[in-house]
């Protein structure tokens, strides 16, 4: 069960006054919730959560790659032996453009994957999501919020300069049903 | 007992021999069952002679002078057919014959586009025999098909019946005892065919001359084949 | 709010309304394309002798459309992660659409060293798997090469491009209904958009625009080496590296331009991909014709010097010889007429880089020919010189490719909006201006609260 109670906001400004006064509120951190059509990142309320460690880990990916590409050249070549051009078995000068491009690969495919399972994609779950976000409105919103609270949050929310305050009721059967809360 | 020395085949062409009669180049279709591909192929260059005699004609008549010579696989020792082949169709065998296996390769004809003796030959159709032309086919050979390129082996089939005859014999093979279809057929006896590293063969004999040259030698590919220049075009009477 | 709306409104509408027109154009290039199809499965089952290779040109337009789609393929991948790095904000209604060219000529590109082959149908055993012949691939020859560098380009240029896309699917599936809201919600994967997702995907975004570009590089790069490393005169040549990757980018920017300008008609983009986007790429076209020119030069010049006789064979064939007209017109088509027109303001229209892109296309095209015809016919045995003429079937083919290409760039931007219309709407707001984070309504000023830097704004 979801139960999430949320507004939406025409522009960035209000969403950023929202979160503080949520902040203000005592509404532990995680159970914040912001959602938007466009990244703002001149915001703060848009920086949330930006460090990661990706690009370290791309380059071990880089690096898992790399390796593998001079292991599959060298390794096959000399298992089969068939010399040609009276060339090396496993030169270092082909085996180094093997393991370039799998180097690369290796960091691309490690960059994929970790976007996919820090930004927790695919998920098809019900989420705190509403469709007017794509209408340009920022969602800010609390997950489970505690019913004795709901009140107060009702009213910070709206005070912050919300167009709509609504509640996010996920039930058993899965369906999500929004409703406005009424003044 | 000691190890048996490396076998290195070679071929040694006496120019000052060969009359261009082209014997060899029918006796090698005959053998290798090679495709003969029909008029209209061959005019747009897709005829499939393993071996052929280039000529080049010098001066103007009655001034005129021909320069032939028979050209067919180098068999090099740094071959820039070998290391361009992505499924290890043409490598270099132990005993230095260029191999090109005919189940591996897939037609990708760089190996054609980098040799630069153009002794490569590719079966842009399936090849068919007119009956009962294909009777005469030769058992020991296979016969390509489509897609597949192809080229002179030294007569492989008939070193490696050689060999098997020797070592059922358990004797050693003489020299002259491998003789590629081309090298038997010659009636003047310009093509010479046998072991270099052996050094009492004939054609480490001949290797020796001076008139020994080779083609293309300049590009590194260390060709096996070795020309033994005509004495008359080396007489000094007339530039090269 | 409205602008975004509006933008909304108009990079949807291809996706939601369809006319007549489209079904029309598909039908038009799908009929070339069935074609090309058939003229290979003819090729298949009767060999591949119905095309005009012959000895020595054994490659000719086959590895020609393979070199000119693998060049056209760096447009898009390498101006979108350039642009993107350096930060040129008009790159955003640009980006997907060069994208996408990556994607497809890449594709088709790639599909080239398959049906060129002997016997396509071991294909396979270019791939590196332990086999039941216990072979694998050779990977000393430039052929092997390709089979990673295009494989590796492949897979990170479509990363490159359906990663930012599926903040547009949650938009097009929170827009539809009925069978397209079921089918672009399972797309946009569950995307909502929060910071922690925007912050990861524009992270990948630019470490795969960083690796990206070396992978670009090295992909024409082993491209040329096919020729590169075979002693053939005029292709054993240092340059080759180099002058094939300024070529590409060359082809690749005029093909956008191309595209751009298609879109731009057929969509209804013209808000959108206005003169000044026609008149950057346009002075980038420039530079790479002047780029393209200095190589050819330089390539030429050597060659000449040198006198060597087995290069100056396939030097005068191209510029005296059976080959001068087609070089001559490569260079009217490459540097000639492209730079006057992109060089002088006035003409650098929409109209004027559209003339220049074509002329580019087609001069690239016959410069890949007129890099690997001549020389296979020129090779140093005389005796063995030749000639070579395109059958049906190849030129078949190759429409078929073009038709291809038009093809499904119509059909992506039927199903994805051809311009990323978030990137669109950070356009808008993009600033360098950071908002205290403890900023109650109303007041702004100085706060602390440990949560990064600040400044001073209102």
């Amino acid at each position: 069960m979801l139960k999430a109670i949320y507004g939406l906001y025409a522009d960035p400004d209000s969403a950023q006054r929202a979160v503080d006064s949520l902040r203000a509120a005592g509404v532990d951190e995680r159970a914040i919730s912001v959602a938007s059509s466009e990244p703002f990142e001149e915001y703060e309320f848009g920086r949330r959560e930006q460090r990661t460690p990706m690009a370290w880990l791309a380059a071990l990916g880089g690096l898992v790659g790399g390796v593998s590409g001079y292991l599959l050249s060298s390794l096959t070549q000399k298992a089969y032996p068939l010399p040609t051009g009276g060339m090396p078995l496993a030169p270092l000068w082909t085996n180094g453009i093997i393991t370039y491009e799998l180097t690369m690969l290796g960091a691309i495919l490690a960059t994929l994957a970790i976007l996919l399972v820090s930004a927790r994609l695919p998920n098809w779950k019900p989420q705190l999501y509403d469709p007017a976000i794509s209408d340009g409105y920022i969602l800010v919103g609390v997950v489970s919020p505690p019913e004795a609270l709901r009140i107060g949050l009702e009213r910070t929310l709206r005070e912050a300069g919300a167009s709509e305050v609504k509640e996010l009721v996920v039930g058993l059967d899965a369906e999500p049903r929004t409703q406005g809360v009424s003044e | 007992m000691e190890p048996k020395a490396q076998k290195k085949w070679a071929m040694v062409v006496d120019l000052d021999r060969c009359t261009g009669c082209e014997a060899c180049v029918v006796a090698c279709h005959a053998e290798n069952n090679i495709p003969t591909v029909g008029e209209k192929e061959a005019a747009i260059g897709r005829a499939m002679h393993w071996i052929r005699v280039e000529r080049y004609y010098e001066g103007d008549f009655p001034n005129v002078k021909v320069k032939f010579q028979p050209v067919f696989c180098q068999h090099c020792d740094a071959a820039p057919c070998e290391p361009v082949c992505p499924t290890y169709a043409s490598y270099h065998t132990p005993d230095g014959l260029n191999g090109q296996v005919y189940n591996r390769c897939i037609g990708t004809r760089y190996c054609a586009n980098a040799c630069p003796y153009h002794v490569r030959f590719f079966n842009f159709f399936n090849p068919a025999w007119e009956k009962p032309l294909d009777l005469q086919l030769n058992p020991d050979v296979s016969v390509r098909e489509v897609g597949v390129m192809e080229k002179c082996t030294f007569c492989v089939q008939r070193i490696k019946a050689t060999e098997i005859r020797a070592k059922a014999e358990e004797r050693e093979i003489q020299d002259g005892e491998v003789q590629p279809a081309c090298a038997q057929t010659c009636p003047p006896k310009a093509l010479v065919f046998g072991d270099l590293n052996d050094p009492r063969s004939e054609v480490a004999r001949l290797a020796g001359s001076n008139r020994a040259t080779r083609l293309l030698e300049d590009l590194g590919t260390k060709p096996k084949v070795i020309y033994l220049q005509r004495d008359s075009w080396h007489d000094g009477k007339e530039s090269d | 709010m409205t602008e975004k709306s509006q933008i909304n409104a108009d990079l949807l509408r291809p996706l939601f309304r369809t006319s007549w027109r489209f079904f029309a154009l598909v039908g038009f290039l799908g009929f070339f394309v069935v074609a090309a199809f058939a003229a290979f499965g003819y090729q298949m089952y009767t060999g591949i002798g119905v095309w005009g290779i012959r000895r020595p040109a054994f490659w000719a337009f086959d590895i020609t459309n393979f070199v000119f789609w693998i060049g056209i393929s760096h447009a898009g991948t390498l101006i979108s992660a350039i642009l993107r790095l350096a930060n040129a904000t008009w790159r955003r209604p640009v980006t997907r659409c060069a994208e996408v060219i990556t994607v497809f000529a890449l594709s088709i590109g790639a599909m080239f060293p398959i049906i060129h082959l002997g016997r396509p149908w071991l294909a396979f055993w270019l791939i590196p798997y332990p086999s039941e012949r216990q072979i694998w691939p050779n990977f000393r020859p430039p052929l092997a090469w390709d089979f990673f560098a295009i494989n590796t380009y492949l897979i990170g240029s479509v990363a490159f491009l359906t990663l930012p896309i599926v903040p547009d699917w949650a938009l097009v599936r929170d827009k539809a209904n009925g069978w397209r809201k079921r089918v672009y919600g399972i797309l946009a994967m569950g995307w909502r958009g929060t910071p922690k997702q925007w912050s990861r995907l524009e992270s990948a975004m630019h470490i795969v625009a960083i690796a990206i570009i070396p992978v670009a590089v090295s992909v024409h790069t082993v491209v040329s080496w096919d020729f590169a490393m075979a002693p053939v005169p005029m292709w054993h040549s240092t340059i080759f590296g180099p002058y094939f990757v300024a070529g590409a980018i060359f082809s690749g920017i005029a093909a956008l331009i191309l595209a751009m300008a298609g879109l731009r008609k057929l969509l209804h983009l013209k808000d959108y991909l206005k003169p000044l986007h026609f008149d950057n790429l346009g002075k980038l076209l420039l530079m790479m014709s002047l780029l393209w020119f200095y190589f050819i030069f330089a390539e030429r010049l050597t060659t000449w010097y040198g006198n060597e006789p087995s290069e100056m064979a396939v030097f005068w064939a191209t510029q005296r010889g059976a080959y001068a007209p087609l070089f001559w017109t490569m260079v009217f088509c490459n540097f000639l007429l492209p730079f006057p027109i992109l060089a002088i303001k006035k003409l650098r229209t929409i109209t004027g880089t559209v003339i220049a892109s074509v002329a580019v296309v087609v001069g690239m095209w016959l410069e890949r020919f007129l890099i690997i015809v001549p020389s296979l016919t020129h090779k140093y045995m005389p005796y063995n010189w030749g000639t070579y003429q395109p059958t049906w079937v190849e030129i078949t083919i190759m429409i078929g490719t073009f038709a291809g290409m038009g093809l499904l760039y119509a059909l992506f931007s039927k199903a994805v909006p051809i311009i990323s219309i978030w990137e669109l709407k950070v356009g808008l707001h993009a600033s360098s201006v950071v908002r205290s984070p403890l900023s109650v309504a109303g007041t702004s000023g100085r706060l602390t609260t440990g949560h990064g830097q600040l400044t001073t704004d209102n």
